[in-house]
């Protein structure tokens, strides 16, 4: 795998002969951000549209746990956080068809108890709080060479999971009853959706932390919706949103010496203001 | 017309749905016979769209729901098409009436565009049902009437042995429900499936069902429509509390008024 990645760099070299480019741990950033943003962006769409903001919350604060689970137990914080959020995203999904309770009610149970119990560990292992740091704000520049195997893998699992469901989702997020008459089923849909949005949150948290990771997903769906009113340019516009922002917000960082993770989001809120801008003064018919 | 001419029926026996330790439906007879229009009257929360939902698979039952097919047509499952009430879709939801066909006719990912094939389904199914100009129309901006074409359209498509249909014209304005409803009896007259609508209309119920079937939670009723709206079901069925009258339009119509209810019949 070493080879692929240097492979990878080199041709980076050669496509940006950049100040900012050179270093290794910039690279890695570059890609970092590349592989998740626009794989979180585009499973945006369908979570704005099924509004499922505050669900992809609850899965980035329940990674602050993961990681204090992973400490704990002497395992690697980042696949704890990986395997904790996978766990949460389906309890949710499961206990809100289960209860029928409103899915804000159920999250916000969730979303409580386990940071309750990530703060319970914390407030016991005095060491922890200098390993939280870096998830809580994210460290784009810190990423390991197995942590972008995994973004990389993630973004074709991804590419997959759309090209095969993304109809379903869709589909499911208008009326349930009327998909179900279509022939999706969607309590699996609806879990393999969870699923995959933890995943991606996870790796995400690497690029811009917990407490940003909601804007990955909600901010280039949101400038997305301001611009388009097709399925496909949504959905395009949305994975091009977060691209451009994961990547000038690198290249901005570097200059003006800001946290990466921040700058990226606050790039990706430029666009959402332009294209807030441009739909206030050209209303749509 | 005597029942060996149907093609198919629907047969419900004895259904009863809970849901949390209450009846919402107790031990329901009904037959939907192939060609015909069958009404579901009741109040609010008498479990009509429970009904549809229990046809439709959705909702755990017990008690039977037999589908017969007469041998000439084959085998198998039976289509049933649903056009529900409204959909909880925000205005600037991205999705044109076009990528909703997309949706459910191709495997091909919505974000790489529609395919050939879905623009000529959804043209030709439009176009049937009188819309063909909503095809790039955004379906967070559809008007309720239109919204009712567009989905009944969709509905279509798969030729249904049974179509439910909720409310149909609830949001619609009278000129507007009127059309939908004479288009309705058209389309089904000529594709004879059998068609089970809910209704608090009763000028819509009086004019276009043959059969109906009153629900509160348990059958009040069911027979030809002529026969079942009597005074002493509608109260039987609305609750002598319940503010309920007939009354006519200038244009004729008779409408249902259920004081307690969430959708206001037509004021004058």
């Amino acid at each position: 795998m070493e080879t692929i990645l240097s492979g990878v760099f080199a041709l980076m070299d050669r496509l940006l002969p950049f100040a900012f480019a050179e270093p290794a741990f910039m690279k890695r950033a570059l890609l970092a951000l590349l592989l998740t943003a626009p794989a979180a962006a585009a499973l945006g769409v369908p979570l704005v549209q099924h509004r499922m903001a505050f669900f992809s919350d609850a899965i980035g604060h329940s990674a602050f746990t993961g990681v204090a689970l992973g400490v704990l137990l002497g395992v690697s914080p980042s696949w704890t956080m990986v395997a904790f959020g996978a766990i949460v995203a389906v309890a949710i999904t499961l206990v809100k068809e289960r209860t029928e309770l409103s899915s804000d009610t159920v999250i916000g149970v969730f979303f409580s108890t386990v940071v309750a119990l990530g703060i319970a560990i914390i407030s016991r292992e005095k060491g922890l709080t200098r390993n939280l740091q870096a998830f809580l704000y994210g460290d784009p520049l810190a990423v390991t060479d197995a942590e972008l195997l995994w973004m990389a893998a993630l973004f074709l699992l991804v590419s997959a999971y759309l090209a095969f469901l993304y109809n379903r989702i869709l589909l499911l997020g208008i009326h349930e009853g009327f998909a179900r008459t279509k022939g999706v089923r969607g309590p699996a849909v609806e879990i393999s959706f969870a699923l995959v949005v933890a995943l991606v949150v996870t790796a995400a948290i690497h690029a811009v932390g917990i407490l940003l990771v909601t804007a990955l997903l909600v901010i280039p769906a949101a400038a997305a919706r301001n611009v388009a009113w097709r399925a496909a340019s949504a959905f395009w516009v949305s994975v091009g949103v977060a691209a451009l922002s994961g990547f000038a917000g690198i290249v901005a960082s570097w200059y003006l010496d800001t946290a990466t993770g921040a700058t990226v989001v606050l790039a990706a809120a430029a666009c959402f203001a332009v294209t807030a801008l441009y739909r206030v003064t050209r209303p749509r018919e | 017309m005597t029942v060996s001419e149907h093609l198919h029926t629907l047969e419900i026996r004895n259904l009863t749905v809970r849901k949390g330790g209450v009846e919402i439906l107790s031990g329901i007879d009904a037959d939907l016979r192939c060609g015909e229009v069958t009404a579901l009257v009741g109040p609010n929360g008498a479990g009509k769209t429970t009904l549809l939902l229990a046809i439709l698979g959705q909702v755990p039952y017990t008690g039977k729901i037999r589908f017969c097919r007469a041998v000439e047509h084959g085998q198998g499952a039976p289509r049933i098409g649903y056009v529900p009430q409204r959909l909880p879709l925000d205005p600037d939801v991205p999705i044109t009436v076009l990528d909703f066909f997309a949706l459910s006719a191709q495997r091909r990912p919505v974000f790489l565009g529609a395919s050939r094939r879905t623009r000529e389904i959804a043209r030709e199914s439009l176009d049937r049902a009188g819309v063909a100009h909503l095809l790039q129309s955004p379906l967070g901006r559809l008007s309720g009437g239109e919204l009712q074409r567009v989905l009944f359209a969709l509905a279509l498509r798969d030729a249904p042995d049974i179509l439910l249909l909720d409310e149909p014209v609830s949001g619609v304005d009278i000129a507007g429900e009127e059309q939908f409803c004479d288009f309705l009896s058209k389309v089904q007259r000529d594709s004879r499936f059998s068609l089970l609508l809910v209704s608090h209309d009763l000028s819509v119920v009086t004019r276009h069902a043959d059969q109906v079937i009153c629900l509160n939670r348990r059958l009040v009723c069911s027979g030809a429509t002529t026969e079942v709206l009597t005074p002493e079901n509608l109260a039987a069925m609305y609750g002598t509390d319940a503010h309920l009258f007939r009354h006519s339009h200038a244009d004729g119509h008779g409408h249902l008024h259920d004081d307690g209810g969430r959708r206001g019949s037509v004021q004058e």
